[in-house]
């Protein structure tokens, strides 16, 4: 457990990850700024601005929670350094190579880089193949990781065991423990989508490199592009889910949390929907086959109602007349909770066909996975962080102001999110750069989310220092 | 493994990739689609003068390109397109006018209104006849290119069909002597009537998800959608493997 080098390489990976969020953060903020019209950017600044917050705030919350298990894996399994070492450079590769593709030559594809828009050349020539190798990076390293941390359960626990299958029977003679079980589910998720990742990169290589001998089918490249955009912004949740599932029981002074038949159903029917939920995003699409939209539907309800279910009976269980020592991590867990089941919400109304007529590329696209990211995954993740560096810098004392720093992040984010769903229940359409005076509410709307996410980043950032510094002092540390 | 995957992989893309034809797809109905049809000056057989996004704005427009002496295809082709029109009644979402145009410099009015006259259609509101002094910029601007062939007196020319909407934007194209169907659709796309459509047949894309077929109006499904059930595929099975991996060498 007191892997010395793999606690400086988390300590680095927090401190990596928290610096590219808060600069997201500012770039998002400047484009709600942006569509507020209280300052004024060019339709390419916007867009790239857009395509880099996207992809940075995808990446480096699915780095953390792939940090975060990675640590804690190391309770049960003996995991891989050079695994871990080796996504971390990747990682700060493909970071380099995304903002260099984008900020410097203009690259604006969006973050879901849509086919054939990264071949209609807007920008800088090179940019399309940075912007490309930049995912390759990416896609090498997370892939490596997470085939090394599968075959590290593998080597412990047999598939029905790391699955935990046994459970469904009566009495199991081994117990998986919850954080195995939806690591592996999770880690299983996201190879699967980084294999589509892979596929999608090698057919648009394919393309770029070809002169027009070979050329792509739009819809296969939708398909893929949501397989593994979907997938992955899931998939990152869950690893946050996982962490919660390991340290909120423990944080709160109570026993652990134990794999039951319904908790091991509940992810099982994860793990096998959640890789066709992404049919969802092709609704629109009239060339799609209608059976497929309907797996989509039901693979949509499928894939995140139960497990969602499970998960909000066992905190609120274990947090109802019960005696939680309560501090900044569970906080941030429990809050991460309810941020995450609203915005589950949110996202199973738009995926259900009927609605999704009405709210498609609308503000509740945004406000949705916002909502579950900002006011879930990301909690989850500084939950862990600030367990982290209190954990490992033996701190006793309690931050001060730790609610004036929750109040900040719970109020900032409800505001924020809030400009973004009355907008997508008013039918203000997404990515636009500036909005038309048709759209009476747009601008206003967005001016008011643009200061509650500066409220947001208040708290975040104050959070960012102290976690920051006490990681500072773990990679420095000898011990 | 994974090393090996992205190998071979590419290997199977690269040769696959070998055996496409290098030649870009002639897709003459694909261009110019959504550009603004040239705003040539118009002179009409009822003696009006009239700029062609004028025109557009009163109802949208179907050009058809001719030329008077034509000996070939351009009389099958307005014959054709009267007989289509005659079955599509007008409604809200059926506006249109039929603007004729010879794309020949040395055709007058006065042929042109020969011409009109000859198949009926010099008093019929619903279309027009026009010459234009422009007629380079207005083929360029949907790319038109016919070719005088010296031998036989004649134009070698494609019989196309344009679609223009009321803003004045070439919205679809039909090149060759067209079905009812064909005509309907054209007719919604000029009045910005959505209309679901398929992608033309193409050497070059290997991996579709569907195939149409336009004979029978179906989809067969295509290699590309094995590329969507493809990484669940290989992920289990690397799951699979691995573990047998790892159990094999925890037994050596």
């Amino acid at each position: 457990m007191e892997n010395i080098l793999l606690k400086k390489n988390t300590a680095f990976w927090i401190i990596t990850i928290l610096v590219l969020f808060v600069l997201s953060i500012i770039l998002g903020i400047i484009m709600r700024l942006n569509q507020g019209a209280i300052i004024h950017l060019s339709a390419v600044t916007f867009y790239t601005d857009m395509t880099t917050h996207g992809l940075t705030m995808i990446g480096i919350w699915f780095v953390a929670g792939m940090a975060g298990i990675n640590f804690i894996m190391e309770r049960y399994v003996r995991t891989s350094y050079l695994a871990n070492l080796l996504a971390l450079i990747f990682t700060i590769a493909g970071i380099v190579m995304l903002w260099a593709s984008t900020l410097v030559g203009n690259f604006h594809a969006g973050w879901t880089f849509l086919y054939p828009l990264p071949f209609k050349i807007m920008w800088s020539a090179w940019a399309t193949p940075l912007f490309l190798f930049s995912l390759t990076a990416f896609g090498v390293g997370w892939l490596i990781w997470c085939l090394s941390l599968v075959t590290a359960l593998l080597k412990k626990y047999s598939i029905p065991q790391v699955f935990a299958w046994q459970h469904f029977k009566k009495n199991p003679k081994v117990e998986t423990p919850p954080f195995v079980l939806i690591s592996m589910i999770s880690l299983v998720g996201i190879i699967t989508c980084l294999i589509a990742a892979v596929v999608l990169l090698v057919l648009l290589f394919s393309e770029y490199y070809s002169n027009g001998s070979f050329m792509n089918d739009a819809l296969l490249l939708k398909n893929l592009t949501y397989f593994f955009g979907h997938t992955l912004a899931n998939e990152m949740l869950y690893l946050g889910l996982a962490i919660l599932y390991e340290l909120f029981s423990e944080i709160s002074g109570q026993p652990k949390w134990k794999t039951t038949w319904y908790v091991a159903l509940a992810w099982n029917f994860t793990l096998i929907f959640i890789l066709t939920a992404f049919f969802h995003h092709l609704y629109m699409d009239f060339v799609q086959p209608e059976g497929f939209q309907i797996i989509g539907q039901i693979a949509s309800y499928s894939a995140s109602l139960p497990a969602a279910g499970v998960t909000v009976f066992s905190v609120i269980v274990s947090v109802f007349r019960k005696k939680v020592n309560w501090s900044l991590s569970n906080l941030l867990f429990f809050i991460g909770v309810v941020g995450w089941v609203i915005g589950g919400i949110g996202a199973v109304i738009d995926a259900t066909i009927s609605n999704n007529f009405v709210l498609h590329n609308t503000l509740w696209v945004p406000a949705h996975f916002h909502t579950y990211n900002a006011l879930g995954n990301v909690l989850f993740s500084l939950a862990f962080f600030y367990w982290f560096s209190k954990h490992y810098t033996n701190s006793k004392t309690n931050d001060r102001f730790s609610t004036l720093k929750l109040l900040f992040i719970v109020v900032g984010g409800i505001g924020f999110l809030l400009a973004f769903y009355v907008g997508g229940a008013d039918s203000i359409p997404r990515r636009y750069s500036d909005y038309p005076e048709a759209f009476t509410s747009a601008k206003m709307l967005a001016t008011i989310g643009a200061a509650f996410a500066s409220v947001y980043l208040i708290g975040i950032f104050i959070l960012f220092v102290n976690i920051s510094n006490r990681c500072l002092k773990i990679l420095f540390s000898r011990s | 493994m994974f090393k090996n995957f992205i190998f071979s992989f590419l290997i199977f893309v690269i040769s696959c990739t070998g055996f496409v034809q290098s030649q870009t797809p002639d897709w003459n109905e694909e261009t110019n689609i959504y550009e603004s049809i040239s705003n040539v000056p118009l002179k009409l057989i009822n003696g009006k003068e009239i700029f062609l996004h004028q025109l557009a704005a009163e109802k949208p427009l179907i050009v058809a390109l001719i030329f008077t002496r034509c000996t070939g295809v351009c009389s099958p082709l307005l014959f054709q397109l009267m007989e289509n029109l005659q079955n599509i009644s007008s409604g809200k979402d059926n506006q249109y006018s039929v603007l004729v145009i010879s794309f020949d410099p040395f055709d007058s009015l006065k042929d042109m209104r020969l011409m009109a006259q000859r198949i009926e259609l010099d008093n019929n509101q619903q279309w027009q006849f026009a010459i234009t002094d422009s007629i380079n910029r207005l083929n360029a601007s949907v790319g038109f290119y016919p070719v005088w062939n010296d031998e036989i007196k004649q134009f070698d020319h494609d019989a196309l069909l344009v679609g223009v909407n009321s803003d004045g934007y070439i919205t679809k194209k039909l090149i060759g002597l067209r079905n009812e169907k064909e005509i309907r659709l054209l007719i919604s796309s000029i009045n910005n009537v959505f209309s679901p459509t398929y992608r033309l047949p193409n050497p070059n894309n290997l991996f579709s998800c569907f195939n149409y077929d336009p004979a029978t109006g179906k989809n067969t499904p295509g290699l590309g959608l094995i590329f969507i059930a493809l990484p669940a595929v290989i992920s289990f099975s690397l799951v699979i493997g691995i573990r047998f991996w790892v159990k094999r060498k925890a037994f050596r």
